[in-house]
């Protein structure tokens, strides 16, 4: 081996980790810092104290904030799951008609801002919209529902996340051996004692794994609770935290110690789900059959089975569409009805098209989520190989790199913005600002890819390269990054399109000369511009359901799922 | 840097004060017009509504200065504030001018105001026009209930503050929760100095049970709920926005709820602005006659003395109707104690 290998194989991992270090631990730093200090009108720090964390628990209403942060999450898991679930066993178990409406829904979705299907479905179900307009069409007294409330808001989220779950639950019912459901058909079991005793056992874990993440998320979530929530004065951790932030003078120090509150959590809730899904892998027997298991025959129930997945099809997605283009065809607002029929107008697109700044604010959304993306793929590429490969420091840098997972998305805004408030570079306001936070929030997703691609690839090809002569470098080069490529493409697709899609990350951050595309349509919102807001999030959506497309296609092509697995 | 740059800028106002006068007819002077080209931009945080005001005034000054392009963004006062003041702690201050009812008071404190007399506005009255230059009136305000006029006809139409204490109304009326003037800050202030002290609070804690809802968003947006029957009755609203939406055939009217509240949006330039040239001329083209034209053709409500509304109704002169002035310093003075009694009776 010549001295440029070993070099190479030990500057890599010290590198890369050096790298990552500067990425992950200065936002924890600075909000745990946050927390405890105390500072003056123009923020300078002169001490410390334990102010914060008191105010937080004398604070009025402090137990009703966990409260409804714990409610709200844990119904939309629940939702999202039973409807998210229910589909993808139907898609990929049964003999159910129309099964591709599910993965179409579920691609478009992918690709539209959520603050877009939130602003749709607070039109839907609001006083105005068309289900309370229909109830009282029908007779009925008052309104079918009151949107703005709780139940409003776990309606939404739970729907909002649905799609997710149906792909991520999707997997494990694809990989699931059918050889114990065959078995129990052959001795004489019915499809529902079947599915009873043999098929949720075996994706028990699974589920409770996903109903845990699926949790996690609820519990960082920010588009449901500032639209939904703040309106109907119910507010959760992260819409504190957002408020917080917007007063004058912003209160950092109030917004740190919430924030840290909600690390812990995550933190805590973070070490069981990795239990949970260890456990997960170990019902996770077959993987790689040749075959598909047999579906199961619903017999005369495949007609309901269908009805159900148009239901969800015109739910999920039909509707929401259909209120954003009234929405953007409408000169002012107005809920569906014969009279606005007559005033349909383009000129919410034209003010889109021709106004210079929606150009420059998709531009900037696109290189900065673009950038995000090559930078992790980059970064992962090294640090995954190294984990996936138990080379020295492989554990250290794992864990860097997912450290992440623990900042809910509107706690990295605070974090980052300590940061880079307090450090002399100056990139406040800017793009490089928000996609430092892109980096940081879904390194974790791009560790997942290239790991799990990694584990795909026998030793033996780099071994024998490395007896053949060649280095670190040479190897990686050679032999990783072109048998990668596929899990490479998928995962920067991935990335690319969850970037573009939250908010909550960018909220705090993005700046009038900086601005990305969920942030502007929340802005709009906020300012009353619903019309050119549903005309560019259309346009929008339009051009990220050609990636989430491509997105699909590479996954499938490339033989690794959504997570990468 | 900061040496060199000083320089060019008093060098600059050396010039503007020693132009000569004719060059000023035509508006801005020659010198300054260069100097904001060299720097090819300005930055703007505005409050007002985009697509009503802030983009027609932005595409018209960059139809006349060609090579200077605006950038534009609308947030609540607050937002404003917090921005810019961030901004300048992180050591990069992007913005270039900034209006707002009271965005200007919290900047000042902090030292980032930049003093300006412009000179276009060397015409209107001392209440819109600040003598040391910090700000400058760039469009005045009456603030008002809007009703959807399909919900509420004929005698429905409250004509005055007590018709809002009808049974009827309860839970139907809504407002903005911008805690400024122009929210409902600047409601009660117009019904403790109409109705005195005393009977002032019992008014309030009368309409505080009538469930005024909290739109946590602009007064745009209320009216929009209006506009789709969420809500027959807006308070606090714009009268000229209710009136741009009735042009467009939205089913709204604004009601003579005397005095309505009158304030100012407030115009200005930061201090350590990124192009300090090209802000000074966008001040003094937006304050000019030519700039003032635009702001009626939006159907807002010019400062300039000598521009006249679009819809002249809208004023108090020709709509024949009471308003009462809300000033800079009256709001610095009383806003703490009318945000007070919001957050107490009506959050």
């Amino acid at each position: 081996m010549s001295l440029a290998a070993v070099n190479a194989r030990r500057v890599l991992p010290l590198v890369t980790g050096l790298l990552l270090a500067a990425l992950m631990l200065p936002p924890l730093a600075m909000l745990v810092h946050g927390s405890f200090a105390q500072t003056n009108a123009a923020g300078a720090v002169t001490g410390w104290t334990l102010h914060h964390f008191r105010a937080l628990l004398t604070a009025p209403g402090v137990g009703t904030t966990l409260w409804n942060s714990l409610v709200f999450s844990a119904g939309s898991t629940v939702l999202s799951l039973a409807v998210g679930g229910l589909l993808a066993w139907l898609v990929e178990r049964t003999n159910a008609p129309l099964r591709f409406l599910a993965t179409l829904s579920t691609i478009i979705s992918m690709g539209t801002p959520y603050v877009l299907h939130v602003v749709a479905w607070l039109f839907l179900l609001g006083p105005v919209g068309p289900a309370n307009g229909l109830w009282q069409a029908a007779g009925g007294a008052g309104k079918l529902i009151e949107v703005q409330s709780m139940g409003g808001m776990i309606l939404i989220e739970g729907f909002l996340w649905s799609p997710l779950v149906f792909l991520l639950l999707g997997a494990t019912f694809r990989a699931a051996n059918a050889d114990m459901e065959e078995a129990a058909r052959t001795s004489g079991a019915s499809v529902p004692a079947t599915i009873w005793r043999i098929s949720l056992p075996l994706a028990m874990p699974a589920i409770l794994a996903l109903a845990l993440f699926v949790f996690i998320r609820a519990i960082g979530a920010f588009e449901v609770p500032a639209l939904v929530g703040i309106p109907s004065r119910i507010y959760v951790l992260t819409t504190t935290v957002f408020e917080s932030m917007k007063t004058m003078p912003p209160d950092l120090g109030q917004a740190s110690a919430f924030a840290v509150v909600m690390v812990a959590i995550v933190a805590v809730l973070l070490h069981f789900y990795g239990r949970l899904s260890a456990n997960a892998e170990k019902y996770h027997s077959v993987t790689g059959k040749g075959f598909r298991p047999r579906p199961f025959d619903l017999g005369a129930w495949r007609w309901a089975a269908g009805a159900l997945i148009v239901a969800n099809f015109i739910i999920v997605l039909l509707l929401p569409m259909i209120a954003l283009v009234w929405m953007a065809l409408q000169r002012f607002p107005r809920g569906f009805s014969m009279a606005g029929l007559k005033t349909l107008t383009l000129s919410n697109f034209n003010a889109v098209i021709e106004a210079p700044n929606y150009l420059d604010l998709a531009f900037n959304s696109l290189l900065v989520a673009a950038g995000a993306a090559s930078a992790i793929m980059a970064l992962a590429a090294f640090a995954g190989w190294i984990a996936a490969r138990n080379a020295p420091g492989g554990r250290v840098l794992d864990q860097l790199s997912t450290l992440s997972l623990v900042f809910p998305g509107i706690v990295l805004g605070v974090a980052v913005m300590e940061v880079y408030l307090r450090v002399p570079l100056p990139i406040y306001g800017t793009l490089w600002i928000i996609l430092i936070a892109y980096i940081i929030r879904f390194m974790p997703f791009g560790m997942r890819y290239v790991y799990a691609g990694v584990l795909q690839l026998h030793r033996e090809l780099e071994e024998a390269a490395a007896v053949a002569g060649a280095g670190t470098l040479t190897i990686l080069r050679r032999i990783v990054a072109p048998l990668l490529r596929p899990a490479m493409v998928a995962g920067w697709l991935f990335i690319f399109l969850i970037a573009n899609k939250e908010l909550a990350i960018a909220v705090l951050l993005a700046s009038p000369g900086a601005q990305v595309a969920a942030v502007a349509v929340f802005d709009l919102w906020v300012n009353g511009q619903g019309g050119e807001l549903a005309a560019f999030g259309l346009l929008w959506t339009l051009l990220m359901t050609v990636v989430a497309v491509l997105f699909f296609w590479q996954s499938r092509r490339g033989g690794a799922d959504i997570w990468g697995n | 840097m900061g040496f060199a740059r000083r320089a060019i800028l008093h060098a600059a106002m050396l010039i503007t004060a020693f132009a000569a006068s004719p060059a000023h007819a035509a508006g801005a002077d020659a010198a300054l017009i260069e100097a904001a080209r060299r720097e090819g931009q300005v930055v703007w945080y505005s409050t007002l509504i985009v697509n009503q005001i802030t983009r027609p005034l932005a595409l018209a000054f960059e139809k006349k200065y060609p090579g200077i392009k605006v950038q534009y963004s609308r947030a609540t006062s607050t937002d404003v504030a917090l921005k810019i003041a961030s901004e300048a702690r992180a050591g990069r201050i992007q913005a270039d001018v900034f209006d707002g009812s009271n965005t200007v008071f919290p900047l000042g404190d902090a030292g980032l105001v930049e003093t300006y007399l412009v000179e276009a506005a060397s015409a209107y009255p001392p209440e819109l026009r600040d003598a040391k230059g910090t700000w400058t009136a760039l469009n005045v305000y009456f603030m008002t209930a809007g009703y959807n006029t399909d919900l509420v006809k004929g005698a429905d139409i409250p004509k005055t503050f007590d018709d809002l204490l009808d049974p009827k109304w309860a839970g139907k009326m809504a407002w903005t929760t911008d805690p400024t003037v122009n929210g409902a800050p600047g409601f009660i202030q117009n019904i403790l100095a109409l109705k005195g002290e005393a009977a002032g609070m019992a008014y309030l804690k009368a309409l505080a049970g009538q469930k005024v809802v909290n739109i946590p968003a602009s007064q745009r947006v209320v009216l929009d709920k209006v506009i789709a029957g969420e809500f027959p009755l807006g308070l606090m609203i714009f009268n000229h926005h209710a009136t741009i939406s009735a042009e467009q055939g939205a089913p709204v009217a604004w009601a003579r709820l005397e005095p309505l509240v009158s304030n100012a949006n407030l115009i200005s330039a930061v201090k350590g602005a990124p192009h300090p040239n090209a802000a000074r001329l966008f001040l003094e083209y937006v304050l000019s006659v030519e700039g003032q034209k635009e702001v009626a053709k939006s159907l807002y409500l010019p400062a300039h003395p000598r521009v006249q509304a679009q819809v002249a109704g809208l004023k108090p002169e020709a709509g024949g109707f009471k308003a009462r002035i809300v000033t800079p310093d009256m709001l610095r003075a009383g806003e703490k104690g009318w945000t007070a009694i919001y957050q107490d009776l009506f959050r």
